[in-house]
């Protein structure tokens, strides 16, 4: 077994995750667009090594292995910069429908509902 | 048959008291809901003082969640049916009367501004656009659709009992998604020709990077709304038996 088929085959078991959870209304398609294209990136990239090394060659890097660590930290980058937004986001809306929860049930003390 | 009618709004204070005046001439505002999706105008407080029901979402969750709010209140005030109608004045009361006539023979009546009798005007790529999700969608559904996306239905009892459980809540879900969800519950999709007026605001997208763009993730949520299972809280509750469910 070479290194290469062990690498494809993460970056399928990766593609099937993301479809699994998507098909399962569990991965909404808002996230779903970065990380289908995010597995078949590494799919791609995992097939033809030579891909990368062509690329790292137009951006004159000279080790292709380096190119591949830049752009995976990149997308880490952006992928961890999303979910602190979104989770800032939630926690502001959050925030006020308890807010507006609290007004409510004040308004209506002997409501039990 | 207990009929509601449900008017998801976003900031529609300019609109909306004109929409309920000409609604209650062919239905009571007693039985009229209006989601207020988080609007910061006097949406909420207007149709309140108007004799509609109110429900204020506390934040914006969309077209999709808020009629899944609607479907909610349908399902516990013992409604049969639920008509969606639009807020901003775009579709016409007299139709609300053909939409009831023509549920009783199927779960879904779609009121389609493209069918034979519509009288909907609308940009050469838009009508492209709109032309190909509906043949999508009607492949989906296994009967003719001609305007997947509008928003002017009526959903008959099996179908409130179902989208009381889960209503699509994406981008496009609450319209073409719901129709796939409710062909793979069993229910039965029509469809009626309806005239419409034009859209108060709605700014058409112009650039090819957007029209673009626009495209492709129509593309992909079509694919997505075919590959999708059941969810799970439908599956659970909702019986594909259309004789346990009338």
């Amino acid at each position: 077994m070479t290194p290469q088929v062990l690498a494809i085959g993460m970056a399928i078991v990766l593609l099937v995750v993301v479809v699994v959870l998507l098909r399962s209304y569990v991965l909404p398609e808002k996230y779903a667009v970065i990380w289908l294209g995010a597995s078949i990136a590494a799919i791609v990239l995992s097939a033809w090594p030579g891909l990368l090394d062509t690329i790292a060659d137009f951006f004159g890097i000279a080790s292709s292995i380096n190119l591949l660590f830049v752009g995976a930290f990149f997308v880490v980058f952006l992928l961890l910069m999303q979910v602190s937004l979104e989770l800032a986001r939630t926690r502001d809306e959050l925030r006020k429908v308890v807010q507006k929860l609290a007004l409510e049930i004040e308004r209506r003390p002997k409501d039990d509902d | 048959m207990r009929l509601l009618v449900a008017i998801p709004a976003l900031n529609e204070a300019a609109a909306i008291c004109g929409v309920l005046e000409s609604l209650s001439r062919v239905h009571p505002l007693e039985h009229v809901v209006v989601i207020d999706d988080g609007s910061r105008d006097a949406t909420a407080r207007l149709a309140r003082e108007a004799g509609a029901h109110v429900l204020s979402h506390a934040i914006n969750l969309g077209v999709g969640a808020a009629m899944g709010t609607a479907f909610k209140y349908a399902a516990r005030n013992g409604y049969d049916a639920v008509v969606q109608f639009d807020g901003d004045g775009q579709h016409r009361p007299e139709h609300l009367a053909d939409l009831v006539a023509a549920s009783a023979g199927a779960d879904i009546v779609i009121g389609s501004r493209f069918a034979q009798g519509g009288t909907f005007k609308s940009s050469a790529a838009r009508r492209g656009v709109q032309r190909f999700i509906a043949r999508v969608a009607s492949l989906y559904a296994r009967t003719k659709l001609t305007d997947a996306t509008s928003g002017f239905r009526i959903s008959g009892p099996r179908a409130v009992a179902v989208f009381a459980e889960h209503y699509p809540v994406e981008w496009l879900g609450d319209t073409v998604e719901s129709i796939v969800l409710a062909t793979r519950q069993g229910l039965r999709i029509a469809e009626i020709p309806v005239g419409m007026n034009e859209r108060a605001g709605g700014v058409p997208s112009q650039s090819v990077l957007r029209a673009t763009l626009y495209t492709g993730r129509i593309l992909f949520i079509l694919i997505l709304a075919g590959i999708r299972s059941v969810p799970r809280e439908i599956r659970a509750s909702s019986p594909r038996d259309p004789k346990a469910a009338a």
